[in-house]
């Protein structure tokens, strides 16, 4: 009768490498995340690509690269093509994401994995849920029921419930339980019982967090005692994620302590981003939702904080010690390694870590103890061509030019024999398969100028066929290349203009820079050269990633004490930890597969349907315990007209049962009752509670998880034969409820 | 009429056994448009929708009737949109009654809300016994507010419910509860008809059992919206064309914001009007403009699309008007004013000063209440009282041109069409119109399978919905697929409206809840042979196992296999059990008897003696209580000739057999009572089954 669940991970497993995982349901398969790196390693992707066709639905979890940073080459080139489910800011913010990536690699490489256009067309089939909504699948997926909870991790993250024949799985990656400034703790605690739980051990071995207020403090000193000594601050941050609130934090702080210190956040989409989030009230914490009711004040109208996109906005600043939350975290790519290179050698500067750096990337290495002295830098960067190169690219262009139109005259001749019904095609295998690699190129072309009208419209034409178009040599004449800061007008950030030009004004900047990108079609090419940057700065690494701590984790998992428990997303030591933890205090069943390995977590249990009849139900006292009620039934089969199991009182006798006792006894709440009934009541040793002068009561057996899995409570109670003794065993009776 | 075959059918079935009963109320428009608040139960958990204020009435005469219920019964208030008849009663009923449920609402429904009520309470000019409630009645409901966002599914003392757009407002959103499996559909104000700014209201995924409905429009059919448009610009054109003023009176938020997105629009394509100011006289507008910039995501696409150019709610041609003082009536203008009834304000003034002067012109663009001054000028009388208690000549043009997002008729009944729901019930419209809809859709559902209810306010519409009771049994228990005649027995476990069967030692594996054990020991001073113990022991319990104890190798004996009985040392006997009932029993007695050998060796023979007298005793008292006790419950009971006792009830007969527990009897009810009676009585009389032992 269960319902058969597997696991399957792709990648992230027994490592830090980007989530991706195969869960199927009754043979209905999810993939939820679909994650890389910021090294854009293809061959982390093999295991999906084996699997994407057969794929039937996508979940995201969180907006950021490791969750969902492969979704647009998967769409395009591993043909994934199943319908992607997520919440609105996941939806948008990881849209975001996906183009600061883009673009800022583009700026500095060859880039060809994906574009722009990939990204739109990945993103525009989201289908848009809010939190704890059940959207009950259709199809081939009748009778499952996905809806995404709170994760507390990034605004919109999503924790996902699947339920069967209700039966729940939940998949919950990088959640915090912790409330902060822009977002609600998550609500993973509510679900109790749950058939499996996939969860991650990435913390499991962090336990030193501090509080969140010290941490707050500290952060902020670190920043200021830089900042009044005249260096400058560099915050490598995520495009749309954990940076708000780094945001939030030094605006409020700035707003309190009225410094005049500049703040830039500097990513190719951070005025889209903020535009955006203003209007993302809906998804973030009670009190920030709470101050706009009341006030009408929305906290991401910063007024501390400059939006920039462009670099040569930040060069132009006035000079003095400033601060800059830059992307990407990793340092691999983006504005925060141009800028790190730059600031590195003054020991003036700062550059402060607020989550630790993906697996071997530049910032990882910054991040080891102690920290290295040198680090080697490849800088590259888009040169247009000059001289001889451009001269020699021409003639290049008008070769291909040339060789392109007799091509195309030879395939129009080819055509027009096809379409005079001769199989030719069959003997002409080459031409079909050029045509096809054409169409694919091209497709750009059209698109691009939508993405000029709306960068959100779907490229109507991007499956329409082209024109025979014969370069296939390079994309360089879609995306070009040259960057010239010049092309880039300076636009003043007005905030209050900002305010008013919620969430769409953006676009128009987005397009602006994207436009220069595109359509600035001189010819140009990437140089790089290597550097050595002696690291004479401050590094500091301060706990901001927002995902609860090892402790957490562990009493987290205790709670909902899931049936069978699937753990991914970690060091092997890490999972290895958690494992044997689970194991000895949780549950029985705890799984941790290697890449590719399919565990089969469909569960055991035995269940069967049956409809419990007036007549028993009339002679049925409940007890109230909690938020649920209890009662013991004695009851005989029978059948209903429709031929349903049916439960009728009983025609004979019950036979006795043995008498349970239902409750949860916690020695600490019941001392405080035993005191508020003025019984003289204090802790012995050995966690054994003495009552008056000569009773004690102690727990016995395993001391546990809470109700956990470790079977019934053992209680003793001792002492000699006296009226206290009665009085006390009374009181303890009723803390439970006899059945 | 239907309260009164619903009634109707109460006597019929007096128990009835077949379904439990729903009640739909409506305390307020039934039958009537105002004060929207509906109440319904079901299973013991009730739900009130809407809580609104009537704008004809003032004071305690607006509210909805709250006196028909227990506020402190209501478990959730789910409240559709922000309009006052939908939601001004609120800081009322959560500051000023017993109520300790919770409220829903949407995120711009809670935002805009606040605002509405505070300038409604600014202006609603009564006296102070008068006013419901204060701005700190406002802001303090602000903290029970809970709030809820499109589809999510929001689950309240096993009440599930969740909300779709509904369309009529920004925030607007219609309710669909689901307790126990019964759908219940609540629409709020909805429109299917999307416009400049908001969706239409959404088809629901599931057909509800019931659909509580809107029924404002009636039958009548809105123009498309290009005609209505046309109309509106028309009037407004040619009015200002001739020198006239155009006043409209309008709410302050909702559809304003409409026609204020239409008349700028207008503007910017006929330069020609340009020199013509549109004021609009409403600074809540200006303060719910950050509402309306934060919550586009719950707007349709269309403005989603134009915010990428530029706020189409910073208006270009339309200035704001604070009060009359700033007004400077020269010449040609428009002003749409608030409150939209005309019954005060700023609205009313300019109607007072400009009704007489036939180049003026008066477009009313929504729906309106019964009355209010709105509503009678629409019939064009000849005079109109003014505020100042004079009348006036109405020479002034009124025009009727319906923006109000409410579905027509069409709407209507396509929507239900599509739903299907077997019982509709139409509230929120005036009586005449909603008996022709009635009417009309009865027409339209001609199978007869739709129930259609118009109830009055404070009437109650009855239903019975056959609910079955369904329970997982899961675990150990299940393990087996039992037949026709096995018994299952175990612990119910019911959440919500879930039950599960479980066996007790899984009760910690599939619930929160846990099990537990108490083990007692007890020790007694004992002065004397542990043999002696035994031996008085043995004489009094059935099974006393003697052995020696593991560890102090001292003797022990165990009872009943129950309770063991220990040598501690010299002085102390112990007695050690796990607790039941049965155990605790076993072991009082035997701490009395130990007591009694250390206190009272002579007596022991006395009391062998008496106990075998007293089980005859016994006996007999057993047949004299359960004789009295079968008479205190059915009156005529008599020793009939085969030692089985008679008991007769109104007529019907039943013997009952006192050894077996058998009960003849044709009457199978009285039948099952007696039984029942009969066992319940020999458990109390002899509450320790031999066969536990």
């Amino acid at each position: 009768m269960g319902t058969s669940v597997q696991v399957t991970p792709l990648s992230g497993v027994y490592n830090e490498n980007p989530l991706s995982y195969l869960v199927s349901i009754d043979g209905f398969n999810f993939l939820i995340d679909c994650g890389w790196n910021d090294l854009f390693d293809t061959s982390l992707l093999e295991p999906l690509s084996r699997v994407a066709s057969s794929i039937d639905a996508v979940l995201l979890s969180h907006p950021d690269t490791l969750h969902l940073g492969a979704l647009p080459y998967a769409m395009k080139q591993l043909g994934l093509s199943a319908p992607v489910y997520a919440t609105e800011p996941v939806h948008r913010l990881g849209l975001l994401t996906m183009y600061d990536q883009f673009l800022s690699r583009k700026q500095v490489s060859d880039f060809d994995l994906f574009t722009l256009d990939d990204i739109d067309s990945a993103f525009q089939n989201v289908i848009r849920l809010t939190y704890s909504q059940n959207y009950h699948l259709s199809g081939k997926g009748e009778g499952i029921v996905i809806a995404p909870h709170v994760a507390g991790h990034m605004l919109g993250g999503s924790i996902w419930r699947i339920t069967k024949d209700g039966e729940d799985v939940i998949y919950a990656v990088d959640y915090n339980h912790r409330k902060e400034r822009h977002l609600n703790g998550t609500v993973l605690q509510s679900f109790v019982r749950p058939a499996v739980l996939i969860t991650d051990a990435y913390h499991a071995l962090y336990t030193n967090q501090t509080a969140r207020q010290q941490r707050d403090k500290e952060f902020l000193d670190t920043i200021s005692k830089h900042l009044e000594v005249g260096g400058n601050v560099l915050l490598p941050v995520d495009t749309a994620g954990r940076v708000l609130e780094l945001l939030l934090i030094l605006e409020q702080h700035w707003s309190q302590r009225g410094f005049s210190f500049p703040i830039y956040f500097l990513t190719y989409v951070s005025s889209s981003t903020i535009d955006y989030v203003k209007s993302f009230l809906e998804w973030m914490s009670d009190s920030i939702s709470k101050s706009f009711e009341t006030s009408r004040d929305n906290a991401f109208l910063l007024r501390h904080v400059t939006l920039l996109i462009n670099k040569t906005d930040l060069d132009n600043a006035p000079p003095g010690p400033k601060v800059v939350l830059a992307s990407m975290a990793s340092l691999e790519a983006g504005f925060a390694r141009e800028i790190f290179v730059e600031w590195a050698n003054d020991p003036r500067n700062l550059v402060l870590f607020t989550e630790t750096g993906q697996f071997g990337t530049l910032a990882r290495m910054l991040q080891s103890a102690p920290p290295p002295k040198f680090v080697k830098v490849t800088m590259s960067k888009r040169v247009p061509l000059a001289g001889e190169e451009l001269i020699a690219y021409e003639e290049e262009q008008n070769r291909l030019k040339r060789e392109e139109a007799l091509r195309a005259s030879l395939v129009k001749e080819e055509e027009t024999k096809a379409s005079h019904g001769s199989d030719d095609n069959s003997s002409e295998p080459m031409v079909i398969d050029t045509k096809t690699t054409h169409d694919v190129v091209g497709s750009h072309g059209p698109a691009y100028k939508d993405i000029l009208i709306d960068g959100f419209v779907p490229p109507s034409s991007s499956v329409a066929p082209m024109f025979p178009f014969y370069d296939n040599t390079s994309e360089w004449d879609d995306f070009g290349e040259i960057i010239n800061p010049d092309d880039y007008v300076i636009k003043d950030e007005d905030m209050d203009r900002g305010a008013m030009h919620n969430g769409g004004d953006v676009d128009g900047r987005l397009d602006e820079a994207t436009a220069s990108l595109m359509l600035d079609t001189r010819p140009s090419k990437v140089i790089s050269n290597e550097l050595i940057v002696t690291v004479s700065c401050s590094l500091v690494k301060m706990d901001y990633e927002g995902r609860s701590d090892g402790r957490s984790i562990k009493s987290m998992i205790a709670h909902v004490s899931p049936l069978k428990l699937v753990l991914v997303h970690a060091i092997a030591e890490a999972t290895e930890h958690l494992k044997q933890h689970c194991l000895n205090n949780i549950c029985p069943h705890v799984y941790a597969p290697q890449i590719e390995e399919t565990v089969d977590v469909t569960s055991d249990l035995c269940a069967y349907k049956v409809q419990l009849s007036e007549k028993l139900m009339s002679n049925v006292i409940f007890k109230k315990l909690g938020d649920s009620e209890v009662a013991w039934v004695d009851s005989e089969v029978g059948k209903t007209e429709s031929d349903m199991r049916s439960l009728l009182p009983m025609s004979g006798a019950a036979s006795p049962h043995k008498p349970v006792l239902v409750g949860d006894l916690k020695i600490a709440d019941f001392k405080q009752f035993l005191s508020s009934k003025g019984v003289q009541v204090e802790f012995a040793g050995g966690g054994a509670l003495r009552c008056g002068e000569y009773v004690t009561l102690r727990k016995v057996g395993p001391t546990g998880q809470k109700g956990g899995a470790s079977g019934p409570q053992q209680i003793l109670i001792e002492g000699p034969l006296c009226e206290d003794y009665y009085k006390i065993r009374d009181y303890l009776y009723s803390q439970f409820y006899l059945l | 009429m239907a309260s009164s075959s619903a009634s109707l059918k109460r006597r019929e079935q007096p128990i009835s056994r077949d379904g439990d009963q729903l009640i739909v109320t409506p305390l307020g428009a039934g039958s009537e448009v105002g004060r929207s608040c509906v109440y319904m139960s079901f299973r013991g958990k009730n739900i009130l929708f809407d809580c609104g204020i009537h704008p004809a009435y003032s004071g305690m005469a607006a509210l909805p009737y709250f006196d028909e219920i227990d506020p402190s019964s209501i478990d959730v208030l789910l409240i559709t949109h922000f309009h006052i008849d939908h939601a001004a009663s609120l800081p009322y009923f959560l500051e000023k009654t017993t109520f300790n449920g919770r409220v829903f609402m949407t995120h711009a429904t809670k935002a805009i809300y606040k605002l509405l009520l505070t300038d409604y309470v600014k202006v609603s000019k009564v006296s102070v016994e008068d006013m419901l409630f204060d701005e700190q009645d406002i802001n303090k409901s602000m903290d029970k507010i809970e709030v809820i966002d499109f589809h999510q599914t929001v689950e309240v003392n096993g009440i599930k419910f969740w909300c779709y757009t509904a369309g009529h407002v920004l925030g607007a959103a219609m309710f669909m509860v689901d307790i126990a499996g019964v759908r219940i559909l609540y629409t709020g104000d909805y429109s299917r008809e999307e416009d400049r700014h908001l969706r239409a209201a959404e088809l629901p995924q599931f057909s509800p059992d019931i659909c509580i409905i809107e029924s404002t429009s009636g039958v009548q059919l809105h123009q498309s919206r290009h005609i209505r448009e046309k109309r509106f610009t028309d009037v407004i054109h040619s009015t200002v064309a001739q020198g006239g003023r155009v006043l409209i009176p309008a709410f302050a938020l909702g559809r304003a914001q409409e026609l204020l997105l239409i008349l700028d629009e207008y503007w910017a394509n006929h330069p020609d009007l340009h020199n013509i100011p549109i004021y609009y006289a409403s600074p809540l507008a200006k303060k719910c403009m950050a509402v309306y910039q934060t919550y586009i995501l719950s707007m349709n696409d269309r403005i989603r699309n134009q915010f990428a150019n530029s706020n189409p709610f910073v208006f270009k041609h339309i200035s704001p008007l604070n009060s009359i003082d700033d007004f400077n009536d020269v010449g040609p203008s428009v002003v749409m004013a608030t409150p939209g009834g005309l019954q005060s304000g700023l609205s009313r003034q300019l109607f007072d000063s400009w009704c007489s002067d036939k180049k003026n012109a008066c477009i009313i663009p929504g729906y309106m209440v019964e009355g209010t001054l709105a509503k009678t000028i629409i019939n064009e009388p000849k005079e109109v009282t003014l505020m100042n208690g004079l009348t006036a000549p109405l020479n002034m043009q009124v025009h009727y041109i319906s923006f109000s997002a409410h579905a027509d008729y069409a709407q209507t009944s396509t929507f239900l069409k599509e739903l299907m729901p077997p019982n509709i019930i139409l509230v929120h419209g005036e009586a005449n119109e909603m008996m022709r809809l009635k009417q009309k859709l009865f027409t339209e559902f001609p199978d007869g399978n739709t129930k259609i209810m118009t109830p009055k306010n404070c009437e109650s519409v009855e239903m019975y919905f056959n609910s079955e009771k369904l329970a997982k049994t899961i675990g150990r228990l299940a393990g087996k697929t039992p037949d026709v005649g096995d018994t299952v027995s175990g612990i119910l476990v019911k959440k919500g409206f879930t039950y599960q069967i479980m066996a007790p030692d899984e009760l910690h594996v599939f619930s929160q809840l846990s099990t537990a054990t108490v083990t007692q020991r007890i020790t007694i001073p004992f002065v004397g042979a542990f043999g002696v113990i035994k031996h008085r022991l043995e004489k009094i319990f059935e099974s006393v196992e003697s052995s020696t104890d593991e560890e102090s190798g001292l003797p022990a004996l165990k009872v009943h296999e129950r309770v063991t009985v220990k040598q501690e040392s010299e002085k102390h006997i112990s007695l050690q059990w796990s607790s039941d009932p049965i155990s605790d029993m076993v072991s009082d007695s035997i701490v009395a008897l130990i007591l009694n050998i250390s206190r009272e060796v002579p007596k022991i023979v006395v009391e062998e003696e008496d106990a075998v007298k007293s089980e005859e005793e016994n006996g007999k008292k057993v047949e004299k209580v359960i004789y009295a006790l079968l008479v205190s419950l059915f009156g005529d009971v008599k020793l009939g000739e085969n030692g089985k006792l008679v008991i007769r009830v109104d007529g019907n007969v039943a013997q009952l057999d006192k050894e077996s527990g058998e009960v003849e009897s044709e009457h199978s009810g009285l039948k099952e009572r007696v039984r029942v009676a009969f066992e319940r009585i020999q458990s109390a009389v002899k509450p320790i089954p031999l066969s536990a032992s």
